[in-house]
């Protein structure tokens, strides 16, 4: 019992990143309804700024600032690059595109993500880089329930990832820009009729959205440690799926998507075997996909004619 | 009339672009030789006038870009020390081709096909994994051409099929039971658990590492886990109280890290000890073990001088790129001598590469390869990771 | 509606007048009366002369590794043009495609092989493997009639991503009544040593007999592809891509028609694996990952959608354009190709091109100046520049010593302004150009060229996002029709 615990406090804590990033992807896809695949490398891009704002401030053993206050700069520098990138990203690759056909955004977004892993490689070199939070964050701290044990950074984490969510689920549903964004989901042509400016509502989409990749990536490198160019690619491959398996659109799907992608990708490896946890959890979204084809809290598709 | 001129000076400004783009592009296999330091430049002037001038393009054939660019990258530029050296030294002009395989066998297989049709291509350093050499074994064995890897350790890419494949790291044939050995003997370790990351380096390791652990009596169990895994927590979760011994085969030793930091967060005893992969400044956390196939080349008088001016010019560097120094001399003094005989194409340099004789090499040892292109008097040191993560020699 | 008839017309319309319409679709120009004259020539030559032209490839001082490129393009043309039977034609999103091509590699190395000491036959062997990728497609395609849309390209992604998982751990599978755990992939190490394929005694063992091979195979496709095109088939799949909806209210089949899709293109995937494991007697997993499917989905899309020659143009683009870009001394004119023909056709004013240039150059001077001014060590032209012009170019382009930092940071300044011009009026973009050239080639030369691997990469990508934005619908495509 207190083994699946473990395995469940695991799941959890990577969920939260998952869900994170499922964020983005669910935000995108709610408003313009096209999948933003070069989100993963949003988040990378986090992740570094987050690791270069750790250095800059004289690194992870010998910080010039307390360490509460340093990693609150590093997921503001984070979220706030990711978020500018987002928009330039949305300015350029995809704002050309916003007629044409499904596919024309997706191959952008596949030059987009080949242009950042690569940016990043010349300008960060190769090197892979180590955000050491054993070394300002005692990992033995925190709290243990029998053999569970929750370490401070992974308390962050979850708390931190729900709180953002919150915040975000409150923003869609409670300020204007939230009710411009719904609008615009809905149809685009309506809401320039009744006055909501269609390109702002999408900039703001694409900088929450990058923001939200943004700090998942600082979370990721304080919890797992490496940052390197290529980082994105699976974790977008897993923010995806976990917004797919919650139901693409919607804001409490992409958290329980990560949550659960999380939780099972823990409990195969836990009870069967890592190299299979990909494979199942695979597997366990194309079964909720037949079942239910618009995921778990997906609202049923109307086929407009 | 104005139209016209108009027309030629746009003509004239773009002529000038292309004529700059040309005049920059054609430095540029050779700028890593213009970078060189100083004492290239007054070592090329001291050297004997009367000595033929002897060059030849060596290819490196390594993940530049993807998912293994760390590694790659490190190679890359381990190589482009060991030409820029040598042509300092000898007043050469060989020169560096570079060949981005993405760690792909599909890619390299190609690549070997382009650096074939080179006629200027005399050798090759790399490829870097084992199914790349399966791959471009063919080709190369068909144009005799020499490849020298600095990081493909599966046994069998030496059991004939690649009569023109040398390397000058052992094969994981030694390292498994020197490992294995010293886990159950010095270590004397009773339960271990084998992390293998499904590559084909983390791959051939792990069984070799586990069957020698068989061997020897000790309890092991193999995990495997993917490539692409980010999160190990889950996976030391499994590992039970009892273990004494994580034994880890990622090529990158900042999962090595992780795994270790994971096992001293959940509060138990076992340790980590990394295959070469994990011979790196990222894996520190001290009481750990890692091996290697040579002393530490910090350490080594040879070495230091190399080391010293590859971290001042690309950085940190790890366990992969300092073997490719090697590999690249390999194949520069085998051209030279070949050039000498007065044989420098292909056939000249694949034989004299097989006379290869690195008398202290900057792995620490000499490096001279068996009739199979195995480097002779393969062996592997062990180190432990002091508490500032510093390796110190244990065996 | 040149064909108006001659009663119909009325006062005030003559001819040039009712051809208006025809006139207006028309372009103009140089490129548009190529174009023309291209289409004017007989189908036969239209496609003869790019054919003639590859064949005689072999025979006009080409190498190895040019067959080889010709090799890969033409597997990925057999991959394309199935993929555009399933995607351009139909609409279905399938982005589980690389999994029939990997099967297809797997399965002929398993029966080509010692892997279980098989040695079939090639034909026979290839017969098994096009039938059994054809009902894994079929199997696959099964979800399709339930899932639409991004769901389904999801679904599909997902089993692509699997088919990856199981090669690579398949190497120890423990059957029930098995004692020992079997080797059924090879894993990470995959198969090597695959048999080459020999056909009626005729053995295929060099580049040259794979690359007359895939030119008969790919006209073959091409031919087939082309009928099914015109063919009932074709037109109902077609009317699937546009409207499955509408399509169903036609009474048109449309399970069945995807279903059939799915398996014919799965198929004609089996078949190019097959061919390729030959080609590279081996077959490993790394090699139908993620990068491959999105090569193959940016040719067909690259190429326009549903039209052939689109995607053949673009596998030609995805395959040949990496590969040139390989060599620094390519990358270096097609960038300034592309540079130079960018400008022009931005400014479209013969007055203004000079202008910029002349200001383009004028800032390298200037900027020399300044470096010079603040002491920034720098290499001299001898050491950099070679050439007949060096001299000029040397002190044109200002050769840092630290030409990492100072790339790096020139890099970072070149993509923000290019992304700040983006938000700028036309005419104050134009003032800003020369600025912006000149601070893209003094990167390009300082820093890019130091790294042609890193610098290829970079290229694509952003080569895809300008073709993109371009040109959305594909070089042969036709816009989408925005129907209310």
């Amino acid at each position: 019992m207190e083994y699946f615990g473990e395995q469940l406090v695991n799941g959890v804590v990577m969920g939260g990143v998952y869900a994170l990033i499922a964020l983005g992807y669910t935000l995108i896809y709610g408003v313009l309804q096209f999948l933003n695949l070069a989100h993963g490398e949003l988040y990378m891009m986090g992740a570094f700024f987050g690791f270069f704002t750790m250095t800059a401030l004289g690194g992870p053993s010998a910080s010039a600032v307390p360490v509460a206050v340093m990693i609150g700069i590093m997921f503001i520098v984070a979220m706030g690059g990711g978020a500018l990138l987002g928009v330039a990203v949305e300015r350029f690759a995809y704002r050309p595109l916003r007629n044409s056909s499904r596919l024309a955004p997706l191959i952008s977004a596949l030059g987009v993500s080949l242009f950042l892993q690569n940016a990043a490689l010349l300008l960060f070199g190769a090197r892979v880089r180590l955000y050491d939070t054993g070394q300002f964050i005692d990992l033995r701290s925190g709290i243990s329930i029998g053999r569970i044990r929750i370490d401070p950074t992974e308390m962050m984490v979850v708390i931190g990832a729900l709180l953002l969510m919150a915040g975000l689920w409150l923003m869609v549903n409670r300020t204007r820009l939230g009710r411009a964004m719904r609008a615009v989901a809905v149809d685009q042509d309506a809401a320039v009729m009744n006055g909501i400016d269609v390109d702002r509502t999408v900039v703001w989409t694409f900088a929450i959205a990058s923001g939200l990749a943004g700090a998942a990536g600082v979370m990721s490198g304080l919890l797992l440690y490496p940052v390197d160019q290529y980082m994105g690619v699976f974790a977008g491959l897993k923010g995806f799926s976990a917004a797919v398996l919650g139901g693409i659109g919607s804001i409490p799907g992409a958290m329980l998507g990560g949550f659960l992608l999380g939780i099972t990708e823990a409990l195969v490896t836990g009870y069967l075997n890592p190299t299979y946890a990909d494979f199942i959890a695979f597997l366990i979204l194309i079964l909720v996909l037949l079942i239910r084809p618009r995921g778990i809290l997906g609202r049923p598709a109307i086929a407009k004619v | 009339m104005k139209k016209r001129l108009a027309l030629g000076m746009g003509g004239l400004a773009a002529f000038a672009m292309v004529a700059s783009g040309c005049a920059g592009g054609s430095t540029s296999t050779e700028s890593s030789a213009a970078a060189a330091s100083a004492p290239a430049a007054s070592a090329a002037a001291s050297a004997p006038a009367e000595a033929p001038v002897c060059g030849g393009s060596i290819a490196v054939m390594a993940p530049l870009t993807g998912g293994a660019a760390s590694i790659g990258q490190e190679q890359l530029n381990f190589a482009k020390l060991a030409v820029d050296d040598f042509n300092a030294a000898n007043s050469s002009t060989y020169a560096l081709v570079e060949s981005d395989t993405q760690l792909d066998a599909g890619q390299a297989s190609t690549q070997s096909t382009s650096i074939v049709s080179d006629s200027a291509i005399i050798g090759v350093v790399g490829p870097a994994g084992s199914q790349e050499v399966s791959a471009v074994g063919p080709a190369f064995s068909e144009a005799g051409l020499g490849f020298v890897s600095a990081s493909a350790t599966n046994p069998d890419l030496t059991n004939g099929d690649n009569p023109t494949f040398f390397r000058v790291v052992p094969t994981d044939a030694v390292q498994g039971p020197t490992d294995a050995e010293f886990i159950a003997g010095t270590i004397g370790a009773k339960k271990v658990v084998v992390i293998e990351e499904k590559t084909d380096y983390g791959t051939g390791i792990a069984k070799s590492v586990a069957d020698a652990l068989t061997a020897a009596g000790v309890a092991n169990e193999v995990i495997a886990v993917p490539e692409d895994k980010k999160s190990y927590d889950d996976v030391v979760s499994k590992v039970g109280d009892d273990v004494d011994v994580v034994f880890v085969t990622f090529q990158v030793a900042a999962k090595s890290e992780q795994v270790a930091q994971s096992l001293v967060k959940s509060g138990k005893k076992a340790v980590v000890f990394g295959s070469d992969g994990s011979f790196s400044g990222d894996f520190k956390t001290g009481g750990s073990y890692v091996s290697a196939f040579a002393p530490d080349i910090k350490g080594i008088p040879a070495a230091a001088d190399v080391a010293q001016r590859f971290s001042d010019a690309y950085g940190e560097f790890g366990t992969f790129g300092p073997p490719v120094y090697v590999a690249t001399q390999s194949i520069l003094q085998a051209a030279q001598r070949a050039c000498a005989a007065g044989a420098s194409d292909r056939a000249g340099v694949l034989a004299e590469l097989k006379n290869t004789n690195i008398a202290g090499s900057i792995l620490g040892g000499d490096i001279a390869f068996d009739a199979m292109g195995d480097v002779n008097g393969a062996k592997f040191y062990i180190f432990k990771l002091d508490e500032s993560g510093a390796p110190q020699l244990v065996q | 509606m040149s064909t108006t008839p001659e009663d119909s017309r009325g006062i005030g319309t003559d001819e040039w007048v009712a051809q208006h319409g025809e006139r207006a679709q028309r372009g103009t120009g140089l490129y548009a009366r190529i174009g023309e004259a291209w289409m004017g020539l007989p189908s036969l030559v239209r496609w003869g002369i790019p054919l003639l032209l590859v064949v005689l490839v072999p025979f006009a001082g080409s190498n190895d590794y040019i067959l080889r490129i010709g090799i890969n393009l033409g597997l990925f043309l057999l991959l394309a043009l199935g993929l555009n039977l399933v995607v351009g034609y139909s609409g279905l999103l399938d982005l589980g495609f690389i999994a029939f091509y990997g099967f297809g590699a797997y399965a002929y190395a398993a029966l080509a092989s010692e892997q279980f000491g098989l040695h079939l036959p090639s034909l026979l062997a290839i017969v098994i493997v096009v039938v059994t990728t054809a009902a894994f497609g079929f199997t696959l395609g099964l979800p399709s009639r339930r899932l639409t849309g991004d769901y389904l390209a999801i679904a599909t992604l997902f089993f692509g991503q699997m088919f990856v998982v199981l090669m690579v751990s398949s190497d120890a599978v423990q059957f029930p009544w098995m004692d020992e755990p079997m080797d059924l992939t090879g894993g990470a190490n995959g198969i090597s040593n695959v048999d080459q394929l020999s056909v009626l005694g005729f053995t295929f063992d060099s580049n040259l007999s794979y690359y007359l091979l895939l030119i008969v195979l790919v006209v073959l496709a091409t031919v087939a592809t082309k009928r099914i095109h015109f063919s009932r088939h074709g037109l109902a799949w077609r009317s699937l891509g546009e409207d499955s909806l509408a399509a169903q209210h036609m009474t048109i089949p449309t399970v069945r028609l995807k279903l059939l899709a799915f398996t014919l293109g799965a198929g004609i995937a089996g078949l190019a694996g097959a061919i390729f494991a030959s080609v590279q007697q081996g077959v490993y997993p790394s090699t139908f990952e993620l990068p491959l499917l999105i090569t193959i989905y940016a040719a067909i899309i690259l190429g326009g959608l549903g039209s052939i020659p689109g995607v053949l143009l673009g596998a030609a683009i995805m395959t040949i354009l990496p590969e040139l870009l390989r060599f620094p001394e390519y990358s270096n004119w097609l960038f300034l190709v592309v540079l130079i023909l960018g400008t022009i056709m931005y400014l479209k004013s013969w007055k203004l091109v000079p202008a910029v240039f002349a200001g383009m150059i004028a800032i390298g001077f200037i900027a020399n100046v300044i470096f010079l001014a603040i002491g920034v060590p720098y290499l001299t032209t001898a050491e950099w520049a070679k050439g007949p012009l060096a001299p000029v170019l040397g002190s044109w382009i200002f050769m840092p010593e630290e030409r990492v930092l100072i790339g790096n940071i020139a890099f970072v300044a070149l993509v923000v302004a290019v992304a700040w011009m983006s938000l700028l009026t036309r005419r104050t973009t134009i003032i800003l150009l020369p600025f912006v050239l000149w601070l893209a080639i003094f990167t390009w030369e300082v820093r890019l060229m130091l790294e042609p691997s890193i610098t290829r990469q970079l290229l694509v990508g952003a080569l895809l996002v300008v073709l993109m934005a371009t040109r959305p619908q594909g070089i042969f495509g036709k816009p989408r029709v925005e129907v209310l």
